[in-house]
Protein backbone atom coordinates (compact mmCIF):
# COMPACT_ATOMS: atom_id res chain seq x y z
CA UNK A 1 0.00 0.00 0.00
CA UNK A 2 1.00 3.59 -0.23
CA UNK A 3 2.48 5.15 2.64
CA UNK A 4 3.56 8.94 1.09
CA UNK A 5 0.89 11.62 0.62
CA UNK A 6 0.79 15.01 -0.39
CA UNK A 7 2.14 17.30 1.98
CA UNK A 8 -0.75 19.02 2.26
CA UNK A 9 -2.21 15.91 3.71
CA UNK A 10 0.53 15.12 6.40
CA UNK A 11 0.08 19.01 7.38
CA UNK A 12 -3.20 19.07 7.61
CA UNK A 13 -3.23 15.48 10.03
CA UNK A 14 0.13 17.17 11.93
CA UNK A 15 -2.24 20.12 12.69
CA UNK A 16 -4.96 18.31 14.08
CA UNK A 17 -3.35 15.85 16.18
CA UNK A 18 -1.49 19.02 17.90
CA UNK A 19 -5.01 20.21 18.31
CA UNK A 20 -6.10 17.56 20.00
CA UNK A 21 -3.31 17.37 21.97
CA UNK A 22 -3.16 20.58 23.27
CA UNK A 23 -7.34 20.63 24.29
CA UNK A 24 -6.76 17.32 26.10
CA UNK A 25 -4.42 19.16 27.96
CA UNK A 26 -5.87 22.11 28.87
CA UNK A 27 -8.76 20.05 29.63
CA UNK A 28 -7.26 17.84 32.13
CA UNK A 29 -7.93 14.85 29.97
CA UNK A 30 -4.19 13.79 29.82
CA UNK A 31 -0.77 16.38 30.61
CA UNK A 32 2.17 18.04 28.71
CA UNK A 33 4.38 15.08 29.40
CA UNK A 34 1.75 12.38 29.30
CA UNK A 35 2.73 11.54 25.34
CA UNK A 36 6.32 12.18 25.93
CA UNK A 37 6.64 9.91 28.93
CA UNK A 38 4.62 7.22 26.62
CA UNK A 39 7.24 7.30 23.90
CA UNK A 40 9.99 7.97 26.08
CA UNK A 41 8.67 4.00 27.89
CA UNK A 42 9.25 2.37 23.83
CA UNK A 43 12.34 4.19 22.65
CA UNK A 44 14.30 3.48 26.18
CA UNK A 45 12.89 -0.04 27.86
CA UNK A 46 10.47 -1.89 25.49
CA UNK A 47 12.90 -2.39 22.47
CA UNK A 48 14.02 -5.45 20.62
CA UNK A 49 16.89 -5.64 22.45
CA UNK A 50 14.50 -7.12 24.73
CA UNK A 51 13.50 -10.21 22.47
CA UNK A 52 17.44 -10.24 21.00
CA UNK A 53 18.43 -11.20 24.69
CA UNK A 54 15.42 -13.86 24.91
CA UNK A 55 16.59 -15.34 21.93
CA UNK A 56 20.65 -15.47 22.72
CA UNK A 57 19.71 -17.02 26.11
CA UNK A 58 17.56 -19.48 24.45
CA UNK A 59 20.12 -20.41 21.75
CA UNK A 60 23.11 -20.91 24.71
CA UNK A 61 20.79 -22.73 27.16
CA UNK A 62 18.82 -25.56 26.13
CA UNK A 63 17.00 -25.81 29.48
CA UNK A 64 15.95 -22.14 28.68
CA UNK A 65 15.32 -22.94 25.15
CA UNK A 66 12.51 -25.45 26.47
CA UNK A 67 10.94 -23.29 29.62
CA UNK A 68 10.14 -20.39 26.83
CA UNK A 69 8.44 -23.06 24.43
CA UNK A 70 6.38 -24.30 27.68
CA UNK A 71 5.86 -21.73 29.81
CA UNK A 72 7.27 -18.63 27.92
CA UNK A 73 6.58 -16.33 30.79
CA UNK A 74 8.04 -17.86 33.47
CA UNK A 75 11.19 -18.20 30.67
CA UNK A 76 11.24 -14.60 30.17
CA UNK A 77 10.87 -14.02 34.20
CA UNK A 78 14.31 -15.56 35.14
CA UNK A 79 16.30 -13.05 32.69
CA UNK A 80 17.32 -9.40 34.23
CA UNK A 81 14.73 -7.83 31.93
CA UNK A 82 13.23 -4.33 32.60
CA UNK A 83 10.08 -4.31 34.58
CA UNK A 84 6.89 -4.64 32.88
CA UNK A 85 7.74 -7.61 30.23
CA UNK A 86 4.32 -8.84 31.50
CA UNK A 87 2.77 -5.40 30.88
CA UNK A 88 0.51 -4.10 28.35
CA UNK A 89 0.20 -5.76 24.97
CA UNK A 90 2.63 -8.87 27.19
CA UNK A 91 0.19 -9.63 29.52
CA UNK A 92 0.32 -13.66 27.24
CA UNK A 93 3.25 -13.85 24.92
CA UNK A 94 4.05 -17.08 23.52
CA UNK A 95 7.35 -17.59 21.84
CA UNK A 96 7.01 -19.88 19.03
CA UNK A 97 10.97 -21.53 17.79
CA UNK A 98 12.09 -22.49 14.57
CA UNK A 99 14.09 -25.98 14.44
CA UNK A 100 15.46 -27.97 11.44
CA UNK A 101 11.83 -28.98 9.26
CA UNK A 102 10.10 -25.80 10.91
CA UNK A 103 9.66 -22.03 10.32
CA UNK A 104 7.11 -19.92 11.76
CA UNK A 105 5.87 -16.49 10.83
CA UNK A 106 3.23 -14.27 13.22
CA UNK A 107 0.94 -12.42 11.85
CA UNK A 108 -2.29 -10.22 12.84
CA UNK A 109 -4.77 -10.22 10.09
CA UNK A 110 -7.44 -8.40 12.11
CA UNK A 111 -5.18 -5.67 13.36
CA UNK A 112 -1.71 -5.29 14.48
CA UNK A 113 -1.87 -7.54 17.65
CA UNK A 114 1.70 -7.36 18.62
CA UNK A 115 4.36 -8.20 21.48
CA UNK A 116 5.49 -4.81 22.50
CA UNK A 117 7.49 -6.02 25.75
CA UNK A 118 9.53 -7.97 23.74
CA UNK A 119 9.91 -5.92 20.24
CA UNK A 120 8.45 -3.12 21.18
CA UNK A 121 6.16 -1.41 18.29
CA UNK A 122 5.19 -2.81 15.29
CA UNK A 123 6.62 -2.40 11.61
CA UNK A 124 4.42 -0.82 9.62
CA UNK A 125 5.17 -3.65 7.00
CA UNK A 126 2.88 -5.70 9.72
CA UNK A 127 0.40 -3.74 9.75
CA UNK A 128 -0.01 -3.13 5.91
CA UNK A 129 -3.15 -5.06 4.93
CA UNK A 130 -1.16 -6.27 1.89
CA UNK A 131 1.09 -7.82 3.92
CA UNK A 132 -1.61 -9.34 6.69
CA UNK A 133 -3.50 -10.28 3.89
CA UNK A 134 -0.89 -12.38 1.78
CA UNK A 135 1.28 -13.96 3.96
CA UNK A 136 -2.08 -15.73 5.74
CA UNK A 137 -2.10 -18.01 2.23
CA UNK A 138 1.28 -17.21 0.44
CA UNK A 139 3.71 -17.31 3.12
CA UNK A 140 6.84 -18.97 1.35
CA UNK A 141 5.86 -16.40 -1.54
CA UNK A 142 6.14 -13.76 0.82
CA UNK A 143 8.98 -15.01 2.27
CA UNK A 144 10.68 -15.43 -1.09
CA UNK A 145 9.72 -11.71 -2.11
CA UNK A 146 11.52 -10.74 1.07
CA UNK A 147 14.50 -12.56 0.32
CA UNK A 148 14.06 -15.49 2.92
CA UNK A 149 13.89 -18.97 0.87
CA UNK A 150 12.56 -21.38 3.06
CA UNK A 151 12.94 -25.46 1.79
CA UNK A 152 9.93 -27.46 0.37
CA UNK A 153 9.85 -30.25 3.03
CA UNK A 154 9.94 -27.22 6.08
CA UNK A 155 6.38 -26.77 7.25
CA UNK A 156 5.39 -23.40 7.14
CA UNK A 157 3.54 -21.98 10.56
CA UNK A 158 1.31 -19.18 10.30
CA UNK A 159 0.82 -17.96 13.46
CA UNK A 160 -2.99 -15.29 13.31
CA UNK A 161 -2.56 -13.21 16.57
CA UNK A 162 -6.40 -13.08 17.15
CA UNK A 163 -6.74 -14.05 20.47
CA UNK A 164 -5.32 -12.94 24.00
CA UNK A 165 -1.72 -14.33 23.39
CA UNK A 166 0.84 -12.30 21.40
CA UNK A 167 3.29 -14.33 19.59
CA UNK A 168 7.21 -14.07 18.58
CA UNK A 169 9.95 -16.01 16.99
CA UNK A 170 13.02 -17.38 17.97
CA UNK A 171 14.75 -17.43 14.98
CA UNK A 172 17.70 -20.77 14.28
CA UNK A 173 20.63 -20.27 15.49
CA UNK A 174 23.04 -19.52 12.51
CA UNK A 175 26.13 -21.76 11.91
CA UNK A 176 29.78 -20.84 12.73
CA UNK A 177 28.38 -19.11 15.91
CA UNK A 178 30.34 -21.78 18.55
CA UNK A 179 31.46 -20.23 21.26
CA UNK A 180 29.91 -16.39 21.20
CA UNK A 181 29.10 -14.79 24.44
CA UNK A 182 25.11 -14.34 24.16
CA UNK A 183 25.80 -10.20 23.76
CA UNK A 184 27.51 -10.84 20.43
CA UNK A 185 24.70 -13.71 19.52
CA UNK A 186 22.46 -11.01 20.67
CA UNK A 187 24.03 -8.41 17.34
CA UNK A 188 22.44 -10.85 14.89
CA UNK A 189 19.13 -10.92 16.17
CA UNK A 190 16.77 -9.05 14.15
CA UNK A 191 13.38 -7.73 14.82
CA UNK A 192 12.31 -9.51 11.35
CA UNK A 193 13.97 -12.84 12.46
CA UNK A 194 11.67 -12.69 15.12
CA UNK A 195 8.38 -11.87 13.39
CA UNK A 196 9.46 -14.68 10.90
CA UNK A 197 9.71 -12.93 7.62
CA UNK A 198 13.76 -13.24 8.53
CA UNK A 199 16.56 -15.42 9.43
CA UNK A 200 18.77 -14.18 11.95
CA UNK A 201 22.10 -12.64 10.37
CA UNK A 202 25.12 -15.04 9.66
CA UNK A 203 28.23 -13.99 11.96
CA UNK A 204 29.96 -12.59 8.37
CA UNK A 205 27.38 -9.76 8.43
CA UNK A 206 27.46 -8.96 11.96
CA UNK B 1 -19.16 -10.09 7.40
CA UNK B 2 -17.09 -7.27 6.61
CA UNK B 3 -14.39 -6.91 4.69
CA UNK B 4 -11.91 -5.69 7.41
CA UNK B 5 -12.32 -8.75 8.50
CA UNK B 6 -11.97 -11.10 6.07
CA UNK B 7 -8.06 -9.83 4.57
CA UNK B 8 -6.67 -13.56 5.09
CA UNK B 9 -5.91 -14.98 1.63
CA UNK B 10 -6.99 -11.95 -0.40
CA UNK B 11 -5.79 -12.78 -4.36
CA UNK B 12 -4.29 -10.03 -6.64
CA UNK B 13 -2.79 -7.29 -4.34
CA UNK B 14 0.93 -7.05 -5.26
CA UNK B 15 4.16 -7.12 -4.17
CA UNK B 16 4.36 -6.06 -0.19
CA UNK B 17 5.56 -2.51 0.62
CA UNK B 18 8.33 -3.13 2.97
CA UNK B 19 8.55 -0.32 5.23
CA UNK B 20 10.45 -0.93 8.25
CA UNK B 21 9.78 2.23 10.14
CA UNK B 22 6.86 2.31 13.13
CA UNK B 23 6.22 5.79 12.29
CA UNK B 24 6.37 7.14 8.78
CA UNK B 25 5.38 11.14 10.32
CA UNK B 26 5.84 12.68 13.59
CA UNK B 27 2.53 13.57 14.06
CA UNK B 28 1.91 9.46 13.99
CA UNK B 29 3.67 9.02 17.54
CA UNK B 30 1.46 11.59 19.08
CA UNK B 31 -1.81 10.28 18.17
CA UNK B 32 0.23 6.87 19.19
CA UNK B 33 0.81 8.28 22.43
CA UNK B 34 -2.62 9.69 22.72
CA UNK B 35 -4.20 6.55 22.52
CA UNK B 36 -2.36 4.17 24.92
CA UNK B 37 -3.09 7.16 27.39
CA UNK B 38 -6.77 6.82 27.17
CA UNK B 39 -6.25 2.98 27.87
CA UNK B 40 -4.26 3.59 30.78
CA UNK B 41 -6.44 6.13 32.02
CA UNK B 42 -9.55 3.91 30.99
CA UNK B 43 -11.95 3.90 33.51
CA UNK B 44 -12.58 0.04 33.54
CA UNK B 45 -9.26 -0.48 34.77
CA UNK B 46 -10.23 0.07 38.47
CA UNK B 47 -11.89 -3.97 38.08
CA UNK B 48 -8.93 -5.26 36.09
CA UNK B 49 -6.11 -7.25 37.78
CA UNK B 50 -3.94 -4.73 38.77
CA UNK B 51 -6.69 -2.94 40.51
CA UNK B 52 -5.91 0.00 39.25
CA UNK B 53 -7.03 3.33 41.84
CA UNK B 54 -8.68 4.74 38.84
CA UNK B 55 -10.98 6.82 40.57
CA UNK B 56 -8.36 8.64 42.40
CA UNK B 57 -6.47 9.24 39.11
CA UNK B 58 -6.66 13.37 38.63
CA UNK B 59 -7.72 13.31 34.98
CA UNK B 60 -11.16 14.31 33.78
CA UNK B 61 -11.09 11.15 31.52
CA UNK B 62 -13.78 9.25 32.61
CA UNK B 63 -14.97 6.98 30.31
CA UNK B 64 -13.76 3.54 28.98
CA UNK B 65 -11.25 3.07 26.44
CA UNK B 66 -9.42 0.00 24.97
CA UNK B 67 -8.36 -1.87 21.90
CA UNK B 68 -11.67 -3.01 21.69
CA UNK B 69 -13.27 0.43 20.98
CA UNK B 70 -10.39 1.63 18.71
CA UNK B 71 -11.07 -1.51 16.69
CA UNK B 72 -15.28 -0.53 16.66
CA UNK B 73 -14.37 2.57 15.03
CA UNK B 74 -12.30 1.07 12.16
CA UNK B 75 -14.73 -1.81 11.74
CA UNK B 76 -17.43 0.96 11.67
CA UNK B 77 -15.42 2.41 8.94
CA UNK B 78 -17.43 1.68 5.25
CA UNK B 79 -14.82 -1.26 3.78
CA UNK B 80 -13.73 0.51 0.79
CA UNK B 81 -12.97 3.46 2.62
CA UNK B 82 -10.75 1.48 5.66
CA UNK B 83 -8.13 0.68 2.56
CA UNK B 84 -7.81 4.34 2.00
CA UNK B 85 -6.31 6.00 4.93
CA UNK B 86 -2.94 4.89 6.30
CA UNK B 87 -2.89 3.18 9.17
CA UNK B 88 -2.63 6.44 12.02
CA UNK B 89 -5.36 8.45 9.93
CA UNK B 90 -7.92 5.70 10.82
CA UNK B 91 -6.71 6.20 14.72
CA UNK B 92 -6.52 9.49 14.58
CA UNK B 93 -9.87 9.84 13.25
CA UNK B 94 -11.46 7.30 15.40
CA UNK B 95 -9.89 9.44 18.51
CA UNK B 96 -10.94 12.73 17.46
CA UNK B 97 -14.44 11.41 16.52
CA UNK B 98 -14.15 9.64 20.14
CA UNK B 99 -13.80 12.92 22.06
CA UNK B 100 -16.35 14.86 20.16
CA UNK B 101 -18.80 12.37 20.25
CA UNK B 102 -18.46 11.86 24.12
CA UNK B 103 -18.25 15.66 24.93
CA UNK B 104 -15.39 16.29 25.71
CA UNK B 105 -14.63 18.09 22.96
CA UNK B 106 -16.69 20.12 20.04
CA UNK B 107 -15.74 19.60 16.64
CA UNK B 108 -15.51 23.47 16.46
CA UNK B 109 -13.43 23.77 19.25
CA UNK B 110 -10.94 21.22 17.36
CA UNK B 111 -11.20 22.89 13.98
CA UNK B 112 -10.38 25.92 15.32
CA UNK B 113 -7.34 24.81 16.82
CA UNK B 114 -6.55 22.91 14.09
CA UNK B 115 -6.52 26.08 12.22
CA UNK B 116 -4.21 27.97 14.58
CA UNK B 117 -1.77 25.05 14.23
CA UNK B 118 -1.83 25.12 10.42
CA UNK B 119 -1.23 28.84 10.41
CA UNK B 120 2.16 27.99 12.98
CA UNK B 121 2.85 24.44 13.36
CA UNK B 122 5.79 25.64 15.85
CA UNK B 123 3.49 26.90 18.03
CA UNK B 124 4.27 25.00 21.33
CA UNK B 125 1.88 22.65 23.07
CA UNK B 126 0.20 24.60 26.48
CA UNK B 127 1.51 23.36 29.95
CA UNK B 128 0.09 21.79 33.13
CA UNK B 129 -1.21 18.66 34.35
CA UNK B 130 -0.95 16.57 37.50
CA UNK B 131 1.94 13.78 37.35
CA UNK B 132 -0.26 11.42 38.73
CA UNK B 133 -1.84 11.27 35.04
CA UNK B 134 1.20 10.43 33.90
CA UNK B 135 1.85 7.88 36.47
CA UNK B 136 -0.93 5.63 35.86
CA UNK B 137 -0.15 5.38 32.25
CA UNK B 138 3.00 4.34 32.77
CA UNK B 139 2.03 1.90 35.64
CA UNK B 140 -0.30 0.51 32.88
CA UNK B 141 2.31 -0.12 30.41
CA UNK B 142 4.39 -1.99 32.87
CA UNK B 143 1.32 -4.15 34.86
CA UNK B 144 -0.89 -4.27 31.60
CA UNK B 145 -4.58 -5.52 31.59
CA UNK B 146 -5.12 -9.29 31.38
CA UNK B 147 -7.95 -10.53 30.64
CA UNK B 148 -7.56 -13.89 32.26
CA UNK B 149 -9.75 -14.89 34.95
CA UNK B 150 -9.22 -18.16 37.09
CA UNK B 151 -8.46 -21.44 36.23
CA UNK B 152 -10.51 -22.83 33.08
CA UNK B 153 -14.05 -24.53 33.86
CA UNK B 154 -14.53 -27.46 31.93
CA UNK B 155 -13.68 -26.14 28.44
CA UNK B 156 -16.00 -27.95 25.69
CA UNK B 157 -13.42 -29.23 23.72
CA UNK B 158 -9.96 -30.88 24.41
CA UNK B 159 -6.66 -31.15 22.63
CA UNK B 160 -7.29 -33.43 19.06
CA UNK B 161 -11.01 -32.45 18.84
CA UNK B 162 -12.41 -31.43 15.27
CA UNK B 163 -14.29 -28.01 15.62
CA UNK B 164 -16.29 -26.40 13.59
CA UNK B 165 -15.73 -22.46 12.89
CA UNK B 166 -19.40 -21.12 13.58
CA UNK B 167 -20.23 -17.77 10.90
CA UNK B 168 -21.24 -15.45 13.64
CA UNK B 169 -23.16 -12.57 13.04
CA UNK B 170 -22.00 -9.03 12.20
CA UNK B 171 -21.60 -7.42 15.17
CA UNK B 172 -20.11 -3.64 16.30
CA UNK B 173 -16.34 -5.70 16.89
CA UNK B 174 -15.02 -9.23 16.17
CA UNK B 175 -12.06 -11.28 17.26
CA UNK B 176 -12.82 -13.91 14.06
CA UNK B 177 -11.01 -13.76 11.19
CA UNK B 178 -12.96 -14.23 8.07
CA UNK B 179 -10.90 -16.95 6.57
CA UNK B 180 -12.17 -19.17 9.20
CA UNK B 181 -15.08 -19.08 9.71
CA UNK B 182 -17.16 -22.25 8.27
CA UNK B 183 -14.05 -23.97 8.25
CA UNK B 184 -12.93 -27.01 10.27
CA UNK B 185 -9.83 -27.59 12.28
CA UNK B 186 -8.08 -29.63 14.94
CA UNK B 187 -7.70 -28.14 18.45
CA UNK B 188 -3.89 -28.28 19.08
CA UNK B 189 -4.01 -26.46 22.84
CA UNK B 190 -6.48 -25.53 25.34
CA UNK B 191 -5.65 -22.57 27.49
CA UNK B 192 -4.98 -22.94 31.33
CA UNK B 193 -7.35 -20.44 32.05
CA UNK B 194 -10.85 -18.68 31.04
CA UNK B 195 -10.54 -15.51 28.98
CA UNK B 196 -12.82 -12.61 29.20
CA UNK B 197 -13.29 -9.74 26.24
CA UNK B 198 -13.20 -5.69 26.99
CA UNK B 199 -16.38 -5.76 26.18
CA UNK B 200 -19.73 -8.04 24.85
CA UNK B 201 -19.69 -8.00 20.88
CA UNK B 202 -23.82 -8.75 21.42
CA UNK B 203 -24.40 -11.57 18.85
CA UNK B 204 -20.80 -11.81 17.71
CA UNK B 205 -20.17 -13.66 21.58
CA UNK B 206 -17.43 -12.65 23.32
CA UNK B 207 -17.08 -11.21 26.25
CA UNK B 208 -17.61 -12.81 29.46
CA UNK B 209 -15.00 -15.19 30.20
CA UNK B 210 -14.68 -18.69 28.46
CA UNK B 211 -12.23 -21.15 27.61
CA UNK B 212 -10.13 -20.31 24.47
CA UNK B 213 -8.20 -22.64 21.86
CA UNK B 214 -5.50 -22.80 19.86
CA UNK B 215 -6.58 -24.51 16.13
CA UNK B 216 -4.75 -25.98 13.66
CA UNK B 217 -6.39 -25.31 10.01
CA UNK B 218 -4.74 -27.07 6.82
CA UNK B 219 -4.89 -24.33 4.54
CA UNK B 220 -6.39 -26.45 1.77
CA UNK B 221 -9.38 -26.50 3.97
CA UNK B 222 -9.02 -22.85 3.78
CA UNK B 223 -8.13 -21.88 0.47
CA UNK B 224 -8.13 -25.26 -1.80
CA UNK B 225 -6.08 -25.24 -4.50
CA UNK B 226 -4.63 -22.19 -3.86
CA UNK B 227 -2.94 -22.86 -0.86
CA UNK B 228 0.81 -23.30 -0.45
CA UNK B 229 1.89 -27.03 0.32
CA UNK B 230 4.06 -27.88 3.57
CA UNK B 231 2.40 -25.14 5.44
CA UNK B 232 -0.27 -24.67 8.61
CA UNK B 233 -2.56 -21.82 9.57
CA UNK B 234 -2.96 -21.58 13.57
CA UNK B 235 -5.63 -18.95 15.04
CA UNK B 236 -6.69 -18.37 18.23
CA UNK B 237 -10.22 -18.63 19.00
CA UNK B 238 -13.02 -18.05 21.71
CA UNK B 239 -15.32 -21.45 22.64
CA UNK B 240 -17.81 -19.27 21.78
CA UNK B 241 -16.77 -19.10 18.20
CA UNK B 242 -16.29 -23.24 18.05
CA UNK B 243 -18.22 -26.05 17.49
CA UNK B 244 -18.19 -29.63 17.06
CA UNK B 245 -17.44 -30.57 13.77
CA UNK B 246 -20.24 -33.19 11.92
CA UNK B 247 -20.22 -34.84 9.20
CA UNK B 248 -21.28 -32.31 7.02
CA UNK B 249 -19.69 -29.36 9.56
CA UNK B 250 -19.54 -26.30 6.95
CA UNK B 251 -23.83 -26.10 7.08
CA UNK B 252 -24.44 -27.48 10.35
CA UNK B 253 -21.80 -24.51 11.85
CA UNK B 254 -24.57 -21.61 10.17
CA UNK B 255 -27.35 -23.32 11.13
CA UNK B 256 -25.80 -23.15 14.85
CA UNK B 257 -24.80 -19.99 14.46
CA UNK B 258 -28.06 -18.65 12.82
Amino acid sequence: MEFSYPDEREAANAARVRALEALLIEKGVITDTTVDKVLGYFESTMTPVNGRRIVARAWVDPEFARLLAADTPAAIAQLDLPDGMAGAEGEHLMAVLNEPGVHNLVICTLCSCFPWPVLGLPPYWYKDPVFRARAAREPRAVLAELGVAIAEDTELRVWDSSGHSRWFVVPSRPPGTEGWTEEQLAGLVTTESMIGVALADQPAAA
Amino acid sequence: MKLQHNLGGLENLGPIHFEPRVFVEDWEQRIFGIHVAMMGLSDHLGGAGPRYPIDEVPTEFSSIWTWADLRKGAEAMHPFAYFQYRYYEKWLGGISGFFTSEGYLSEDELEARTAVYRRDPGLPLPEGGDRRVDDQVIRYLREGDSPRQGPARSPAFAVGDRVTVKDVPPADHTRLPGNVRGRTGTVERVFEGDYGYFCSTGPDGIGDPMPVYIVRFEPTDIWGELAEPAAVFYAELYQAYLTPAGPTSASSAREESA
